[in-house]
């Protein structure tokens, strides 16, 4: 009896044993595969993004001229109460503030527009599509030479045969010239990529909201501001926080297109980051910079995002 | 199948990082097994890596590097990132990620002191004798010399001859008034006087140059402004200077303000304009465009004595300490200046003007402009802005932009000259 319980026991436990053993083998095997999938992408991110950026905190701190770690000297504050006097940092943010409110607006508008007309059943509205978007598989240095080719060389041949204003222009030789060139081109690269986004959004509208709205009377305005608008907010929201935040960080075009001049007229804020850090030999300085242009496109987008958002609605 | 699957995927990332692992530690063991000094066989699996400055030069030092590695079975892979590249922030980022190349280039002065812990003792080198004495002055730290000068180069007003000689101007230009005379000449035979250029080195190197050089001491005058002792404001040689920018910047073609470096020298030799700020360096692209041209190169007169050119050592060759066969590097530069392969190189192909007396040249070899160089360089005046620590110059270069542009006036440059120095020396 004694014997035939313990076997019972042992049974018990053995098939306690083996379901469990089962759950973590299964969790187990969850855990493999999200190893094997996630791990290597991890490590990149960890080691490329994650740690360069905790140690950002510890240089900005810091003299670093950018080659010897170890003769940086830990200078506590100074980085940081230097960048309130530095009056090159803070004109490079107005420009970059400027620059992203202007393309931010023309670069959704213009998308928006193109979004618009190419769900209108043309028959070029295929290629259309493609070209539009074209812009934005080139590279931001590859482009800002071509445009800078287009500006300089281009502009300048049409103005001469033709003796348009526009084109006889200073064109990226001026501070103003050089802001709206900039703006060309970043709004030419961006808003194929909106319109795409903007066109899947329009696509997602049931077509009996549109049709019953336009029973009861509403005008193409209205139709626009109460019923369209109203259900591509989701797409509203993405497509101002990518151009907010990547005008914000404009760099690229920045540096092939004006590299800041003439003068510091043009310079981003990412521009003006890079050029204290790798021109002027400040690492630290440049460090602190950028911690604090985090801080900035943080707080930005986010606060973008959560206005947005708070506007969207389910049909 | 969905875990064979899982597991294939697993051993493919440990190969890779493995793969990854594996480099490193060959690269390593390669840096100790070469440690040892040079010998007389060729070592095959050695490779210098330069990192260099000069995209003139980019084609030819390649093909030398081939003939070095023929001779000798040591390759040479040669970098270059110049011109609108900015050589100093690449030199860095390619430091930073712990790739060392064997030989760089620096200029030497404030440039060199982030380097002196990779830059080597070359005091020893059999080539050092035969150096023109004030080439070595850039880069020699308390008596020992650090780097080979690349060449001598050097700058002034290149002037194409026969649109002089249609504007009817018989003698070359030497004083500020004189100049002055032969651009209303120049005017009045409907040619433009200048080709000038928005690039910020061409401004904030070259020309800012002329008015630091023109200082009694320019060594003392520079050290003074890096204290704070002295102001580029109220300085009477930066007062004369001015006249002689307004000069060119009036008398320029239209488009200044979108003329780069290409367009300018193009423009040029292509006979739109009659003179450019220019150095020795621009005969090769001249030459692509009218290798008949007829030039000539005047001095740069701040008032009504005669003005003088502007010579100096551009660059030097720096063997890196850090990397992995410093010793190599030494004899590929050696065998640079003092083999016959090297020679022809330097002046046939290069074109340089060189920094060794040993070395002879000819006209046809390194070009007209390098010839005037040459006739004027005993008076001429020197290079300064390597005295200056980086990112001074890119703040001239800024304000002189904004002055071409017409967008700040004289007081205002002044101050923002003086602020660029400040904004860098200021701790």
């Amino acid at each position: 009896m004694r014997k035939a319980l313990g076997i019972q026991e042992n049974w018990a436990q053995s098939v306690n044993r083996k379901s469990a053993l089962r759950k973590v083998f299964s969790i187990h095997r969850g855990w493999a595969q999200q190893i094997v999938f996630l791990g290597p992408c991890l490590i990149f991110f960890l080691t490329i993004v994650i740690t360069p950026f905790i140690l950002g905190f510890y240089y900005s701190s810091t003299n670093w001229n950018g080659l010897d770690l170890d003769k940086a000297v830990w200078t506590g504050s100074a980085n940081w109460s230097r960048i309130l006097h530095d009056d090159n940092f803070w004109s490079s943010l107005n420009f970059t503030l400027r620059f992203t409110v202007v393309s931010v607006v023309i670069a959704n508008i213009l998308a928006l527009l193109l979004a618009f007309v190419l769900m209108a059943s043309l028959k070029t509205k295929k290629v259309l599509r493609t070209v539009f978007f074209m812009p934005n598989v080139i590279g931001g240095i590859l482009l800002g030479y071509i445009w800078q080719f287009i500006f300089t060389k281009g502009f300048a041949t049409i103005g001469d045969s033709t003796n348009i204003p526009f084109f006889n222009l200073p064109w990226l030789g001026t501070p103003n010239t050089g802001f709206w060139g900039l703006v060309i081109v970043f709004v030419w690269q961006t808003a194929g990529y909106m319109m795409v986004i903007y066109i899947a959004s329009l696509a997602g509208i049931p077509k009996d909201l549109i049709e019953a709205a336009k029973i009861d009377g509403a005008r193409p305005y209205q139709l626009f501001k109460s019923v369209y608008v109203p259900l591509i907010m989701p797409a509203i929201t993405i497509c101002l926080f990518l151009t907010t935040s990547n005008a914000f960080k404009m760099f690229d075009l920045n540096l092939s297109l004006t590299k800041g001049g003439p003068g510091t007229s043009t310079q981003s804020l990412a521009y003006n980051i890079y050029s204290e850090a790798l021109i002027n030999n400040r690492y630290g300085l440049g460090t602190a910079k950028a911690l604090l242009f985090f801080a900035a496109v943080s707080i930005i987008t986010v606060t973008q995002v959560i206005i947005t958002k708070r506007k969207e609605v389910s049909a | 199948m969905k875990k064979r699957f899982a597991f294939l995927i697993a051993i493919v990332c440990v190969l890779i990082i493995a793969g990854c692992g594996n480099g490193g530690n060959n690269s390593n063991s390669g840096t100790s097994g070469t440690a040892s000094p040079a010998s007389d066989t060729p070592k095959k699996d050695v490779t210098i890596k330069v990192f260099q400055f000069k995209v003139e030069i980019a084609e030819q030092i390649n093909a030398l590097a081939e003939e070095y590695e023929k001779e000798t079975g040591v390759k040479v892979q040669v970098e270059t990132h110049g011109g609108g590249e900015d050589y100093g922030a690449l030199l860095k980022a390619e430091i930073a990620s712990g790739s060392e190349p064997e030989i760089f280039n620096n200029g030497g002065f404030a440039a060199l002191v982030p380097y002196m812990d990779r830059a080597t003792d070359l005091s020893d080198q059999p080539w050092v004798s035969s150096l023109i004495e004030t080439s070595k002055i850039p880069t020699t730290v308390d008596g020992k010399l650090y780097g080979l000068p690349m060449n001598v180069e050097g700058y002034g007003l290149i002037y194409n001859k026969d649109l002089f000689t249609k504007a009817g101007i018989t003698e070359e230009p030497k004083t500020l008034p004189q100049l002055k005379e032969a651009v209303e000449k120049l005017k009045a035979a409907g040619i433009t006087p200048f080709e000038a250029t928005n690039e910020w080195w061409s401004l904030g190197i070259h020309l800012v140059n002329v008015a630091m050089a023109n200082q009694p001491d320019p060594a003392a005058y520079i050290e003074d402004l890096k204290a704070g002792k002295q102001t580029i404001k109220g300085n009477e040689v930066f007062k004369q200077w001015l006249d002689l920018v307004d000069v060119i910047f009036n008398n320029a073609q239209d488009n200044k303000v979108t003329t780069d470096y290409a367009t300018q020298v193009a423009d040029f030799a292509s006979g739109k304009a009659a003179m450019m700020l220019q150095g020795n360096w621009t005969q090769g692209d001249i030459d692509k465009i009218d290798p008949a041209l007829k030039l000539g190169l005047l001095p740069l007169p701040i008032n009504d004595k005669e003005g003088q050119i502007y010579v100096g050592v551009p660059n030097n060759w720096i063997v890196n300490s850090k990397s992995a066969h410093p010793e190599e590097a030494k004899a590929f530069l050696n065998w640079m200046v003092t083999s016959e392969t090297g020679k022809k190189y330097l002046t046939k192909e290069f074109k340089f003007i060189p920094a060794l007396s040993n070395i002879s040249t000819t006209a046809e070899d390194i070009g007209q402009i390098a010839v005037a160089v040459q006739d004027q360089s005993k008076t001429a005046l020197s290079w300064n802005w390597d005295r200056f620590p980086d990112g001074v110059t890119q703040g001239f270069g800024a304000a002189m932009q904004e002055y071409l542009g017409g967008q700040i006036n004289r007081d205002q440059l002044l101050d923002k000259l003086d602020k660029a120095v400040q904004d860098i020396v200021k701790q």
